[in-house]
């Protein structure tokens, strides 16, 4: 795989830093001046707890200073390269990430911070907790654990906390996140992950994915963050994100399938920190519209849903078009089975991949609208019950994609 | 008077006779050349499969371009060439039996014009090809777009887009096969001009009323205060 090319300033800064303990890099563009004023309070609020560590912060056009002021100030900063402008939302995010871990490598950091840039969580109590995880803990990797909101996050829910954890084994609750930290050892591999070559799987980081396979012997670990990212969801189309994420983490099953294979169950990992107060319940919300577009998708695209799932499961969703709206719900097996099932046509290519991203969309919104109504009445630390419940169906699923994804031919059930 | 008639019919017979055993040998070679070229074109389309597959070549091809996976997803790169190796090779049968059938009749009129006319069939044949698939590509590519958008007329709009392609292919292809001449470009730019107009005037003139009492709706409408998003999906 090739490395993640670093510019000769950096080199050359990262040079004159020389090592660093802690590398704390935001992934994404962000005001220097605002960066350089949390960075500072950070440093100032960690004070004695931290003092033996030396900390390097950095993030896109970051300066150091210079004369006086470098000699004066606690807050060492490296310059970090904005990498090539990589297209849409999550490809530009983890392609930050990648430039952040790369500069932590060539700096040979025995840990590193990343935060997403809207700088929520650059935050002393944050740093904290991830720096003891990994450097007290020796945890090799660390996610992020944000506060309980059950209609937030609804992807990650739905899709890819389950099938991560179905898949590698590591129950982690977020695995897709704009913020987390890895070991020394794990920030070269995370760097040098390679892009999908297709556009239609984008080049998301999945951490999560790289220890699971890479270093299945180190030990992954959450941290409770009182985080709330306020991702700009304007001018971002459900089904163009969805195929973004979804497509990433099937070209990542494709091309670790000797991985996950041989992975039966889960463990739990270890969780640092209070976990903060679920947001508070509003009012119910509406369904119907979730459910129109699923009625609207089983109407219009049964000729392309035929072509990736099994009879018995087009059967069950033609039952669930004639439920009324009050009785509508997608079992956790069916919507497990579903998801399998477009993975392995993802990587059968048995229609354009484009065109199966974009043909998951109504499903995802049949499941919305399921997941919706059931939780409606449950409390957001109710509803996480309920996706753990959730994510154990997946695992029980795994053995009929085990043997769709080996006999894609013979076995049909 | 009868005597003639058994004379002319007889001699009739005869030359028909003569003609069909000039003929034989002419249709005996065609047969041979085309299963000839038939058997050697299937040989060689399992070779060539079997050196892609060994040099990974559906790999390399899906490390690299994936136009060819886009829009053919069910057949592999190597399965493509293959067909397209054994088909060349069928098409150069029926040239080479065709001459082999005219060098045992002494006529070599059909062979000029089958080679003059080749040509024209190949790429029409192409333009066929590529016409079905792009229309299958595009047609299903705005039925599933339409349906994200919620559009209840997302089926409709992806029929009339597959059907306009296969016309525009099907003059195309009768165009470059040179049949039809001018009735076929007459007949096409009236249907697709009619069609065009007839889905302008159905806009125009039949929207005019809804546009005017849209307008009337937005003006008189009070001011909305925009409700924050309750579902995040991301």
């Amino acid at each position: 795989m090739a490395g993640l090319e670093i510019t000769e300033e950096t080199k050359q800064q990262a040079e004159r830093i020389g090592t660093a303990d802690v590398v704390v890099g935001i992934a994404g563009a962000v005001s220097g001046e605002d960066a350089r004023v949390r960075a500072a309070r950070v440093i100032e609020e960690l004070g004695s707890g931290l003092s033996g560590l030396r900390f390097v912060f950095t993030w896109p056009g970051a300066a150091p200073e210079a004369g006086d002021a470098a000699e004066n100030s606690s807050l060492t900063v490296a310059p970090l390269a904005p990498p090539a402008p990589a297209g849409e939302f999550w490809t530009a995010v983890s392609a930050h990430q990648r430039a952040v871990l790369a500069l932590a490598e060539s700096l040979n950091a025995r840990a590193c911070i990343v935060l997403g840039s809207d700088l929520a969580a650059l935050d002393p109590h944050v740093i904290q907790l991830l720096v003891y995880a990994i450097l007290d803990r020796q945890c090799g990797l660390v996610m992020p654990v944000y506060p309980a909101a059950k209609y937030e996050g609804l992807i990650n829910s739905g899709i890819l906390c389950p099938l991560s954890r179905t898949l590698y084994g590591r129950r982690v609750r977020y695995p897709l996140a704009f913020d987390f930290a890895a070991s020394g050892a794990l920030c070269g591999s995370l760097a040098r992950t390679m892009a999908a070559p297709d556009n239609s799987g984008g080049s998301l980081l999945w951490p999560v994915t790289v220890a699971a396979t890479q270093f299945p012997q180190v030990p992954v670990g959450q941290v409770h963050v009182e985080v709330r990212h306020e991702v700009a969801t304007g001018g971002l189309e459900l089904s163009a994100v969805l195929g973004q994420i979804a497509g990433s983490l099937f070209y990542e099953m494709e091309h670790c399938a000797a991985h996950w294979q041989r992975i039966r169950g889960s463990q739990a990992t270890p969780i640092w920190g209070n976990a903060a107060d679920g947001q508070q319940d509003g009012q119910p919300i509406d369904a119907q519209p979730m459910l129109d577009s699923f009625l609207l998708g089983s109407k219009n695209l049964d000729e392309v849903w035929r072509l990736v799932l099994p009879p018995n499961t087009l059967l069950e969703l033609r039952r669930l078009t004639r439920m009324t709206p009050e009785q509508f719900r997608m079992p956790d097996e069916l919507w497990a089975s579903i998801v399998f099932d477009f993975a392995l046509a993802y990587r059968l290519r048995t229609i354009s991949r484009v065109h199966l991203l974009g043909a998951l969309t109504p499903l995802y919104l049949g499941w919305v609208a399921s997941y919706v109504r059931e939780v409606s009445t449950l409390s957001s630390g109710a509803a996480e019950q309920r996706l753990e419940q959730f994510s154990r169906a997946w695992e029980d699923k795994k053995p009929y994609l085990l043997q769709r994804w080996r006999w894609p031919d013979r076995f049909n059930p | 008077m009868w005597q003639q008639v058994e004379q002319s019919l007889q001699s009739s017979m005869g030359r028909v006779m003569n003609r069909m055993a000039t003929l034989l040998p002419g249709v005996l070679a065609f047969v041979v050349a085309f299963l000839l070229f038939l058997l050697v074109g299937w040989l060689l389309s399992l070779l060539v499969k079997w050196i892609l597959t060994a040099v990974k070549f559906d790999e390399r091809m899906s490390r690299g371009a994936s136009a060819i996976a886009e829009w053919s997803p069910r057949s592999t790169p190597s399965l493509l060439i293959a067909r397209i190796v054994f088909w060349c090779f069928v098409i150069a049968g029926v040239v080479v039996g065709v001459s082999a059938f005219e060098a045992g009749t002494s006529e070599h009129i059909i062979s000029g014009w089958i080679l003059g006319y080749v040509p024209r069939v190949i790429g029409a044949a192409i333009l066929l090809l590529a016409g079905n698939v792009l229309a299958r590509f595009v047609s299903r590519s705005v039925l599933i777009t339409g349906v994200n958008l919620n559009l209840s007329y997302a089926r409709l709009l992806s029929m009339g887009v597959r059907w306009m392609i296969l016309v525009l292919t099907g003059a195309m292809v009768l165009d470059h096969l040179a049949l039809g001449g001018a009735i076929v470009e007459l007949g096409f730019g009236i249907l697709f001009g009619g069609i065009v107009f007839a889905l302008s005037l159905a806009v125009g003139l039949g929207s005019r009323d809804l546009v005017s009492r849209s307008l009337e709706r937005e003006a008189a409408r009070p001011v909305e205060i925009p409700q924050p998003e309750k579902i995040h999906h991301f």
